[in-house]
C-alpha cells in the first residue's frame, strides 16, 4: 500500500529536486520526492541517441562545479558512483585553413593556455594569466556567492543598484567598475585583442545559456562566463547520468521516499496552505509540513497552483518571467569510427584532445553573426556547433574503438519555429554541419558517421518541459538572477503561498548542474521549520 | 577511487532483474554487495526508452510481465511498495484474422469462452474445463518448475505417473514429453483460429509451436495467459524499485563498471577486475550474464576445464529472434473487426497474421533459411490503451514485433542495417491492413529496431536472444545451460551463476536469482527468511 503522508513532498526528480531531498533525508525529515519522467535527473541525463553503446549527454555535459559543490563533498558522490575525469585541454578551436588552434586549458594549467595565446599575442597571453590567476584566487567567493540564499530585496527600503556587487567584482580583478555597465562583448574586446580568442571567447560566453552577449550590463556575466568558467569543467565518467545515479543512491541512502513516472497535476491547497500535492494517476501525497517544487516557475504556479490562488503581483511576475534567452540549445549527437583529426593539429596536436571542440568558425564575425541569428528567430546559417567526445577519454562511453560526439548548436526559442520547421531542421541540419565539419577535420566524412541525431529545442521543451528548450528555466539576464530570480518577492525559496517552496533552476543561481537551488532551498526549510543544519561543515563557510 | 577499495562480500556482475533480485536478497540478509553493469542504466532488458520522441515511452524489450502474484520475489523483496504498479489489462490478446473476424482472451474466462465459442462451441467447452484443470495444479507446477532447482524430466514423469496424475487429468500425460505444442493443440481441439490463438500465446514466449517436447510444460504457460501484466510508466520503472530496494538494504548498484575479467586463485573466484581496477570479493561472485561471455571472456582458460569448456561452446541460442518497431501514434488504432468483436480494441496485444498452425511452421522455417516475408506476421501491443501516461495526453505507443532471423541470408547480422526501413516500413504497412485510421495522420513516427541492433545493446541477446538460450528440451531443465552448471554452482568455488542462461530461462520471473540464493544460502549457511515455495 502507498504510502499517502510524509513531512514533505518535493516536485520533480532533477539534479537540484534529488539535491534537496537528500539533504532533508540526512536531517531526518520524512520526504518524498516525486518525478514525472521514468527517469531521475532531469537534464543530467545520458541515453543512446544514436546506436547501442553509444551513451550522450544530449543535456548537461560541463561539469563545473563539482569542486565547489557541497552535495557532491557532502555525501561522498565519489564513493557512490560518481566518478570524474578532468580533461587538461577544457576548450579548443580549430580552424579550416589549418592556422594554429585556440586552446584554453585547465585552472591548474594558466601557463600552457598563455603559451597557446602567445602564438597569436603576447599582450592576450598576459591578460590571461593575470584575469585567471585572479579567477582563481576569487573561486572561494565565488561559490560562496552560489551556496548562499541571496537577501531578500525589499523595495521598501533603499533601493537595490543591480550592478553594485558586479562593480566591486571589476575591482577585484583589477579592471575598471564601468566595464560591469558594458557588454560581455565590450569587455572581451577591450581586454583581447586577437581576432582568433575573440573568436573563442565569444563561443564560450554562450555557453551558459545567458542572455545576448552584445547586451549592455551583462559585463559581469563575462568575469562569470569567460574568466571563471572555462578551466572547471570535469567530465562524468560513464556520462552525466551517472551523477544522477549517485545522487539517488544518496537519496535513498537517507530514506527518502523516491516515486518516478508519478506526474504531478496540482499542488493541493488547504485555506490557502500548500499541504500536498495530487499526480495525475490520482494519487494525493500530503505534506505535513512543505511542499517545495523544483520544477518551472510557470509550471509550478499557473498548471500546479492555478492563478486565481495568486496575488495579483505574483500572477504579473511569473506572466512575465522570461523562459528562453534569444538562444537555446539543439544538440547533435553522432556515433563515429573514427575521433576527428583536425588541420590544425599540425601547429598544436592537443587540439584533438581539447575536450570541447569548437568548430566551423572561422573568425569572431562568424560567431557573432551565429549568435545573433537565435535572437531574430533564425537558425545560424553557418552550421557551427561545440562538440564533446568523451569516448577519447572514457572508453565505457562507446563501443571498443568507436568514438561518441555529443554537441551543442545554438538556435533560436522553441517558439521560432513550427514543428514542421523544427522537423526539417532536424532532417537536414546535421548534414551540413558535417559538410562544413570535414574542412576543419578532412576525416570527418559521411563514412565516418554510424548514426546521428538530433535533439531540437522543441524536443527539450517536451522532454524535459523546459519552456522554449530554456536549459537555465529561465533567462539568465541581469533582471532575473540572485535575489530577483524569479522575482524578488520569491528571491529566497519561500514563496507567497504558506508552505510552498521553490528548489529548482529557476531560482538563484539559475540553470546549470551547481546543485545550489537545491542546497540553498534546504538551508531556508531548516531556517522555517527547524531542521538539523546539517549542511554546516567545517571546511566552508557556506 | 574510494568506492571500491573494501571490497564486497558479493559482486554480482549485471544489472539486469535476476541479478538485481540476487543481490536484494543478500543485502536484506546483511551481505555487503556490489552489483556492476557495463550498460549506462540498470535493468538489463528492463529497459524504456524515449526512442520516437520526448514523453513517449518504448519498452524496447521486456514488456509482458505475467509472472506477477506467482513469483515470489514480488512479495519478498516488496516491489509493489517501492515504486511498481501493475494494471492487468482486461482484454489481454486478441487475433484479428484475414476475413475480418476475431478472438479475444479476456481475464473474465466467461467471455473468453464466448469469444472461442464463436469460433467453436466444442473448443470452448475444451478451453473451460483445461484452464479449470490447470488452475488446480498451477500453484505446483509453478513451485516445482520454476522456483526450484531444476529437476530431471525423468524425475517430473515418473513423479506424475506415481502421483496418479494422468487418471486424473484429462489433458496432463507422461507423453506430453515427447509432443509438441502443435501436436498438443491438434489432439485437443478442432478449430484452426482457436489454434493459432492459443499457439501465439506460446510462441511470443518463446515456445515453438512445433519443437517436439515442448509440451510438456504448455500447461505451466497455458495457467498464465490471462496474468499478462503491464508495468506503468514503463518496465523500468521495475529497475528503479529493485535498485531502491538494494541501496536501501545497504548494497549498491554500480552501472557503466563493466567487468573485465572474474579473477580466480586457487581455484577460487576472489573477485573481478575492471577498468577501475581489482574489486575484491569476500564471499562469492554471481555472474548473471550468459554463459559464453561468463566462461569465455570473463574468466581466463587456464581455470576452466577443457570438459566445461567444450559444453559451453555447445550452449544453443534460439533461432528466432525479433524485429521491433516502435511508434509513436497521435491515437489509438481502431480496427475493421471491432465491428465482429469490439473488445478487439481493447485487446493489448493481438496476433495479426497467424491463422492456423500451419503458418507459425512456415514462420519459423523461413526464417531459418534468413529470408524475410513480404507480408509480415506481427504481434502488435499498443501499451497506451492501460497506462495513458507513457505518451502525452491523447496520444499512444506502439510496439510491433515480428519473429526474425538473426542473420539474413545476404549479408548476415549486420545486413539488417539496410533491410531494417524498408521492413519496418512493410510491418506497418500490414498492421494498417487491418485498421480502419492507421494513416499519416495517425502515425507521428516509427523507429525500426533489429535483430542485430538488440544484440548491440544487450549483450546477454547473444544472436538475439531474449530468452538467453534456446526453449528447447536439450536446453532446458537439467540441461540449462549445461548439465554441469544447471545447479547454479560452478567448477570454480565461490563462483555462481544467476541469469536467464540458467533454469527456468529469461523473462521476468526472477526465478533464476531466486534459485541461485537458495542454493548459495545452502552453500553459506544463510538464513533463510524468504518464502520457500
Amino acid at each position: 500500500m502507498e504510502r499517502s503522508e510524509f513531512d514533505v513532498v518535493i516536485i520533480g526528480g532533477g539534479h537540484n529536486a534529488l539535491t534537496c531531498a537528500a539533504y532533508l533525508g540526512k536531517a531526518g525529515v520524512d520526504v518524498c520526492i516525486l518525478e514525472g519522467r521514468h527517469e531521475w535527473g532531469g537534464a543530467v541525463y545520458t541515453a543512446e541517441h544514436t546506436a547501442p553503446g553509444f551513451c550522450h549527454n544530449i543535456h548537461s555535459n560541463f561539469m563545473e562545479f563539482l569542486h565547489i559543490m557541497p552535495f557532491f563533498e557532502d555525501f561522498d558522490l565519489p564513493s557512490l558512483g560518481a566518478r570524474t575525469i578532468f580533461p587538461e585541454a577544457q576548450a579548443g578551436m580549430p580552424f579550416a585553413d589549418g592556422r594554429p588552434p585556440v586552446i584554453i586549458y585547465r585552472n591548474d594549467m594558466i601557463e600552457r593556455t598563455c603559451k597557446n595565446f602567445a602564438v597569436y599575442s603576447q599582450h592576450d597571453a598576459d591578460t590571461w594569466r593575470a584575469l585567471k590567476t585572479q579567477a582563481n584566487n576569487l573561486e572561494p567567493l565565488f561559490a560562496m556567492g552560489l551556496y548562499t540564499p541571496p537577501a531578500l530585496i525589499d523595495f521598501n527600503g533603499p533601493l537595490p543598484n543591480p550592478h553594485e556587487g558586479t562593480m566591486m567584482m571589476m575591482k577585484m580583478f583589477g579592471l575598471d567598475p564601468e566595464l560591469a555597465f558594458k557588454s560581455i562583448r565590450d569587455c572581451i574586446d577591450e581586454l583581447f585583442e586577437t581576432d582568433e580568442i575573440r573568436a573563442m571567447f565569444y563561443r564560450v560566453a554562450v555557453e551558459f545559456c545567458g542572455p545576448p552577449i552584445e547586451w549592455p550590463g551583462t559585463g559581469g556575466l563575462f568575469l562569470f562566463s569567460c574568466l571563471i568558467m572555462p578551466g572547471c569543467w570535469r567530465m562524468m565518467v560513464g556520462g552525466s547520468h551517472r551523477l544522477n545515479g549517485a545522487m539517488v543512491t544518496a537519496c535513498l541512502k537517507n530514506g527518502v521516499t523516491m516515486r518516478e513516472a508519478s506526474r504531478v497535476k496540482k499542488v493541493i491547497l488547504e485555506g490557502g496552505k500548500a499541504v500536498g500535492v495530487e499526480t495525475v494517476d490520482g494519487h494525493k501525497y500530503m505534506a505535513r509540513q512543505a511542499v517545495v517544487s523544483g520544477i518551472g516557475l510557470k509550471d509550478t504556479f499557473l498548471d500546479l497552483v492555478g492563478e486565481t490562488h495568486l496575488s495579483d503581483y505574483a500572477q504579473r511576475r511569473i506572466k512575465n518571467y522570461k523562459d528562453g534567452p534569444d538562444q537555446v540549445l539543439g544538440s547533435v549527437a553522432m556515433a563515429l569510427h573514427e575521433a576527428p583529426h583536425y588541420k590544425s593539429a599540425a601547429h598544436d596536436p592537443d587540439v584533438d584532445k581539447a575536450w570541447y571542440q569548437i568548430v566551423g568558425y572561422d573568425c569572431a564575425k562568424d560567431v557573432l553573426d551565429y549568435n545573433r541569428a537565435g535572437h531574430i528567430d533564425r537558425i545560424p546559417d553557418l552550421p557551427a556547433a561545440g562538440v564533446w567526445i568523451n569516448s577519447i577519454w572514457d572508453k565505457t562511453q562507446a563501443p571498443d574503438g568507436k568514438h561518441n560526439l555529443t554537441g551543442w548548436y545554438f538556435f533560436p526559442r522553441a517558439s521560432a519555429l513550427n514543428e514542421a520547421q523544427w522537423d526539417d531542421v532536424k532532417a537536414t541540419y546535421n548534414a551540413r554541419f558535417l559538410s562544413l565539419y570535414e574542412k576543419f577535420a578532412p576525416n570527418m566524412t559521411p563514412s565516418n558517421v554510424i548514426a546521428d541525431y538530433l535533439h531540437t529545442p522543441l524536443d527539450q521543451e517536451r522532454g524535459m518541459r523546459m519552456r522554449e528548450g530554456d536549459f537555465g528555466h529561465g533567462a539568465m539576464s541581469i533582471d532575473q538572477l540572485v535575489g530577483m530570480r524569479p522575482y524578488a518577492g520569491a528571491g529566497r525559496y519561500s514563496t507567497e503561498i504558506p508552505g510552498l517552496y521553490l528548489c529548482g533552476s529557476c531560482t538563484h543561481p539559475g540553470g546549470g548542474v551547481t546543485a545550489a537551488p537545491g542546497y540553498n532551498a534546504f538551508k531556508i526549510l531548516c531556517e522555517d521549520f527547524g531542521y538539523p543544519e546539517v549542511w554546516r561543515s567545517n571546511t566552508r563557510p557556506y | 577511487m574510494g568506492m571500491f577499495e573494501n571490497g564486497f562480500d558479493a559482486i554480482v556482475i549485471g544489472a539486469g532483474h535476476n541479478g538485481m533480485s540476487l543481490a536484494a536478497y543478500l543485502a536484506k540478509s546483511g551481505w555487503s554487495v556490489a552489483v556492476l553493469e557495463r550498460r549506462t542504466e540498470e535493468g538489463g532488458g528492463l529497459n524504456t526508452e524515449e526512442v520516437t520522441e520526448p514523453n513517449f515511452l518504448h519498452n524496447l524489450h521486456s514488456n509482458y510481465h505475467s509472472l506477477v502474484g506467482l513469483s515470489p520475489v514480488y512479495d519478498d523483496l516488496e516491489l509493489l511498495d517501492n515504486g511498481v504498479d501493475y494494471v492487468l489489462p482486461d482484454v489481454q490478446m486478441g487475433s484479428i484474422f484475414a476475413d475480418g473476424t476475431a478472438l479475444t482472451i479476456h481475464t473474465d474466462m466467461r467471455k473468453t469462452y464466448d469469444s472461442f465459442a464463436r469460433f467453436s462451441k466444442k473448443d470452448a467447452d475444451t478451453w473451460m474445463r483445461l484452464w479449470d484443470e490447470v488452475g488446480g495444479y498451477m500453484d505446483l507446477m509453478v513451485r516445482t518448475l520454476m522456483f526450484a532447482p531444476p529437476i530431471k524430466l525423468n524425475d517430473l514423469t515418473r513423479a506424475l505417473a506415481s502421483w496418479g496424475v494422468e487418471e486424473r487429468s484429462e489433458f496432463l500425460t507422461a507423453r506430453l514429453r515427447s509432443i509438441s505444442v502443435a501436436d498438443f493443440l491438434d489432439k485437443h481441439f478442432e478449430n484452426d483460429r482457436i489454434k493459432a490463438m492459443l499457439a501465439f500465446h506460446a510462441a511470443i514466449c518463446a515456445y515453438q509451436p512445433h519443437i517436439k517436447g515442448l509440451a510438456v510444460t504448455l500447461p505451466v504457460l497455458l495457467g498464465k495467459i490471462a496474468n499478462w501484466h503491464l508495468c506503468k510508466g514503463g518496465s523500468h520503472r521495475l529497475a528503479h524499485a529493485l535498485m531502491r530496494v538494494i541501496v536501501k538494504a545497504g548494497g549498491r548498484v554500480f552501472p557503466q563498471v563493466p567487468v573485465e575479467e572474474i579473477v580466480v586463485e586457487n581455484g577460487q573466484a576472489v573477485g573481478v577486475r575492471t577498468p577501475d581496477g581489482f574489486i575484491r570479493a569476500h564471499k562469492l561472485v554471481a555472474s548473471s550474464v550468459d554463459v559464453n561471455q561468463t566462461f569465455e571472456k570473463l574468466l581466463k582458460r587456464e581455470h576452466v576445464a577443457d570438459s566445461t569448456a567444450a559444453a559451453v561452446a555447445e550452449v544453443q541460442y534460439q533461432d528466432a529472434t525479433l524485429f521491433n518497431v516502435h511508434l509513436a501514434m497521435n491515437g489509438l488504432p481502431r480496427y475493421k473487426a471491432a465491428s465482429f468483436d469490439p473488445d478487439i480494441e481493447r485487446a493489448w496485444i493481438l496476433n495479426i497474421g497467424f491463422e492456423s498452425l500451419a503458418d507459425f511452421k512456415d514462420e519459423f522455417d523461413r526464417i531459418r533459411t534468413g529470408q524475410l516475408p513480404a507480408s509480415p506476421r506481427l504481434n502488435v501491443a499498443v501499451n497506451s490503451l492501460y497506462d495513458p501516461t507513457d505518451a502525452p495526453e491523447g496520444k499512444a505507443t506502439g510496439l510491433i514485433r515480428v519473429f526474425a532471423p538473426f542473420g539474413l541470408a545476404d549479408g548476415g547480422p549486420e545486413a539488417w542495417r539496410g533491410a531494417a526501413k524498408d521492413f519496418g516500413r512493410r510491418c506497418v504497412e500490414r498492421w494498417a491492413s487491418v485498421c480502419t485510421n492507421m494513416n499519416d495522420d495517425l502515425i507521428r513516427m516509427w523507429v525500426a529496431e533489429t535483430p542485430y541492433d538488440i544484440s548491440q545493446k544487450i549483450i546477454n541477446y547473444r544472436f538475439g536472444d531474449w530468452m538467453v538460450g534456446r526453449i528447447h528440451p536439450k536446453s532446458l531443465l537439467e540441461h540449462r545451460p549445461t548439465d554441469e552448471l544447471a545447479q547454479y554452482r560452478t567448477p570454480i568455488k565461490g563462483l555462481y551463476m544467476c541469469g536467464a542462461s540458467q533454469h527456468p530461462h529469461g523473462y521476468i520471473t526472477f526465478a533464476p536469482g531466486y534459485n541461485c540464493l537458495g542454493i548459495i544460502a545452502d552453500d553459506y549457511g544463510m538464513d533463510k527468511w524468504w518464502q520457500h515455495i
